[in-house]
């Protein structure tokens, strides 16, 4: 089971993709955890969470970005430009970040330069920076536009019971995972974080359904599974977006063993379930804008801190890498700030800057990993 | 109780001997494409130092980035610890160390037990590094121990602009043409060096005493700016600091072998 979420990890179309559109099945792709996956699924559309895995050149993605900006819409568009992203029926865009959100733009343009590589639905959606009354009915509104633009041109009907039966399917999901974290952070580790990365990736590559019945035979071995964590350090990853297991594999090879993260493509999106009894489309609103830990939200960096504490109390933790790609200007700032908490906490952290793609700086990176480890040690 | 530190660097592969606090002998060669014969031939120069064989080798530790390549070495450890360790070892009250190697460059914090309390290496570019002052050394027609010599005769020095290696090459390239002196020039590639740096040492928390190791340290016109820009002295090593990483090694291989 977990090659196959390995396989979904190291490559944009999976084998569970492949055989979805042999058999007839769209595919939607999405840039943000801001967009909720339950109505594309609701839609009877697969969705598929954009990646710029497995890049290896940036001739396209430098040529529509600056030169500071953020590596992992890059990554996106040079896959989009070189066609890797055709097998798309649709992708909808967000302002998650600055850089994602020009990725709306960039891809547009750079597909008139090369023609066929736009999904015929191609939208952008404005998610608020607010958690509050009147922008969650914003983001409700724009909830609806989106089933309707859906609708129309996919032609199918996204009802409110097929959106309470996705909730509901999500909710099970998001349940299941929870489960898989308490495992992977017990005491004695059952699964090394390079593989429970490949499977929290996975979750957004492939059928939820399909996903939920891989996990559960995943979590049943686990259960009993021996340690794979004798004598390492146990390490909480944070930061920005990070979806490559080869980076995972770098950090555990200093060892460590990460046993827990919140970053983006991890544990970010499950910690709590969706109402499932009240309207769905509500429901979806008010719990994608006000349970998210991205420091895209502005003004709850006191809440998100109060999580990690948490995360780090409940996971034992013997230190934290803070992450960030490089020119993220969220992570980037925040990482600072926790940084400096974490320290007045006495919790060992460290800051790691590095660049999204190809794993170039493998050298560097383990050598500041294994600095860290050798100072917790 | 004789223990060996190797340290592979980039551009330079250094090795130390050590007997208790000791120190029998050391070598420095370029770093050859190859790091396994590197580290065989530094560790041959620094053996023949102090008339020893490799039998006679307690322990080893390797660092660098060949570090991993090393193949008669006992354990590898990063050289962010080892350059810590090896300035402690020199001296107890040792709080900041700064080194610039030729690839990197690395701010240390460490608390009065010699414990590592922070670290910040750059992360951006080439900037800061020891590649930075060997492509300008070079493009002044000078040996890189020349630049700090001659940068004290300096009267007014240039404001290097561009923090991108290659474009403060062209600049400097520019003011080259335009007739401007060796030594200006010098102390302001120097001075931009310490800047990068200073930036950095200010990012982990600056706390005395503060010391310089690497190939860099030995620059005294950037040790200099760098005294300026963060105004407090810089200790000396009383050991090439260029060595500190491949001492602290033979100082943590004489700790495996039960020595303190």
């Amino acid at each position: 089971m977990i090659n196959k979420m390995k396989e979904a990890a190291h490559c944009l179309q999976n084998t569970s993709v492949k055989e979805w559109k042999r058999d007839g099945g769209k595919v939607v792709g999405y840039s943000c955890t801001f967009i909720p996956e339950e109505i594309i699924h609701a839609a009877g559309l697969l969705p598929f969470r954009l990646r710029g895995i497995g890049t290896t050149s940036m001739s396209i993605g430098d040529s529509y970005y600056g030169a500071v900006n953020c590596s992992v819409p890059k990554c996106i568009l040079q896959l989009a430009g070189q066609g890797s992203y055709k097998f798309l029926d649709g992708a909808i865009i967000t302002n998650g970040c600055d850089s994602m959100r020009r990725l709306e733009e960039t891809w547009r343009k750079a597909s008139e330069d090369y023609p066929g590589t736009l999904p015929d639905y191609y939208e952008y959606f404005p998610v608020p920076h607010k958690s509050v009354d009147y922008s969650i009915e914003f983001y409700e509104e724009e909830l609806n536009s989106m089933i309707e633009s859906l609708q129309n041109h996919f032609n199918v009907k996204i009802s409110k019971s097929s959106l309470k039966k996705s909730i509901k399917l999500y909710n099970e999901g998001r349940k299941c995972l929870q489960r898989f974290d308490e495992l992977r952070s017990r005491q004695d580790v059952p699964i090394t974080g390079e593989d429970a990365k490949a499977v929290l990736i996975a979750a957004h590559a492939i059928p939820q359904e399909h996903f939920i019945d891989m996990l559960k035979e995943i979590i049943e071995k686990m259960e009993k599974a021996p340690s794979v964590s004798n004598g390492k350090k146990r390490i909480l990853l944070m930061g920005s977006a990070s979806d490559d297991i080869d980076f995972i594999h770098v950090i555990e090879e200093a060892g460590a063993i990460v046993v827990a993260d919140t970053v983006c493509y991890g544990s970010r999106t499950y910690s709590t379930l969706i109402d499932e009894k009240s309207d769905p489309v509500h429901a979806l609103s008010s719990h994608y804008l006000t349970q998210s830990i991205c420091p895209r939200m502005l003004g709850y960096y006191k809440t998100r801190l109060a999580y990690v504490m948490d995360v780090i109390r409940k996971t034992k933790v013997d230190g934290v890498i803070l992450q960030n790609v490089r020119f993220c200007d969220l992570h980037g700032s925040e990482n600072g700030i926790f940084e400096r908490d974490l320290d007045a906490a006495g919790i060992p952290c460290m800051r790691l800057e590095r660049e999204y793609g190809p794993l170039s700086e493998t050298g560097r990176i383990s050598m500041r990993i294994n600095a860290f480890m050798e100072r917790i040690s | 109780m004789i223990a060996a530190g190797c340290d592979v660097g980039s551009l330079t592969t250094k090795a130390v001997i050590l007997n208790n606090t000791r120190l029998l002998g050391h070598a420095l060669i370029g770093s050859s494409f190859n790091p396994e014969k590197s580290a065989a031939e530094v560790m041959e120069k620094a053996l023949a130092a102090a008339h020893l064989t490799m039998d006679d080798i307690g322990f080893c530790v390797g660092t660098g980035y060949g570090r991993e390549r090393i193949g008669f070495v006992k354990k590898t450890i990063s050289e962010i610890s080892c350059h810590a360790k090896g300035a402690h070892f020199l001296q107890p009250s040792m709080r900041t160390i700064i080194d610039i190697g030729g690839q990197d460059c690395k701010a240390i914090r460490l608390d009065e037990k010699g414990e590592i309390v922070k670290f910040m290496t750059n992360d951006k570019c080439a900037s800061g590094t020891g590649r930075f002052l060997e492509v300008m050394a070079k493009l002044l027609g000078l040996e890189l121990e020349e630049l700090g010599r001659i940068s004290g005769q300096t009267t007014q020095p240039i404001n290097l602009a561009a923090t991108c290696t290659v474009w403060a090459q062209a600049e400097v390239i520019m003011h080259l043409n335009d007739g401007m002196s060796k030594a200006d020039l010098a102390a302001g590639i120097n001075e931009a060096m310490a800047a990068r740096i200073a930036i950095l040492a200010r990012s982990v928390g600056i706390e005395k005493d503060v010391c310089m190791t690497g190939g860099v340290a030995k620059n005294t016109g950037v040790i200099q700016a760098m005294e300026k820009q963060l105004g407090i002295p810089m200790r000396r090593l009383r050991v090439d600091p260029q060595m500190m990483g491949a001492l602290g090694a033979a100082v943590f291989a004489r700790e495996r072998m039960g020595g303190r």
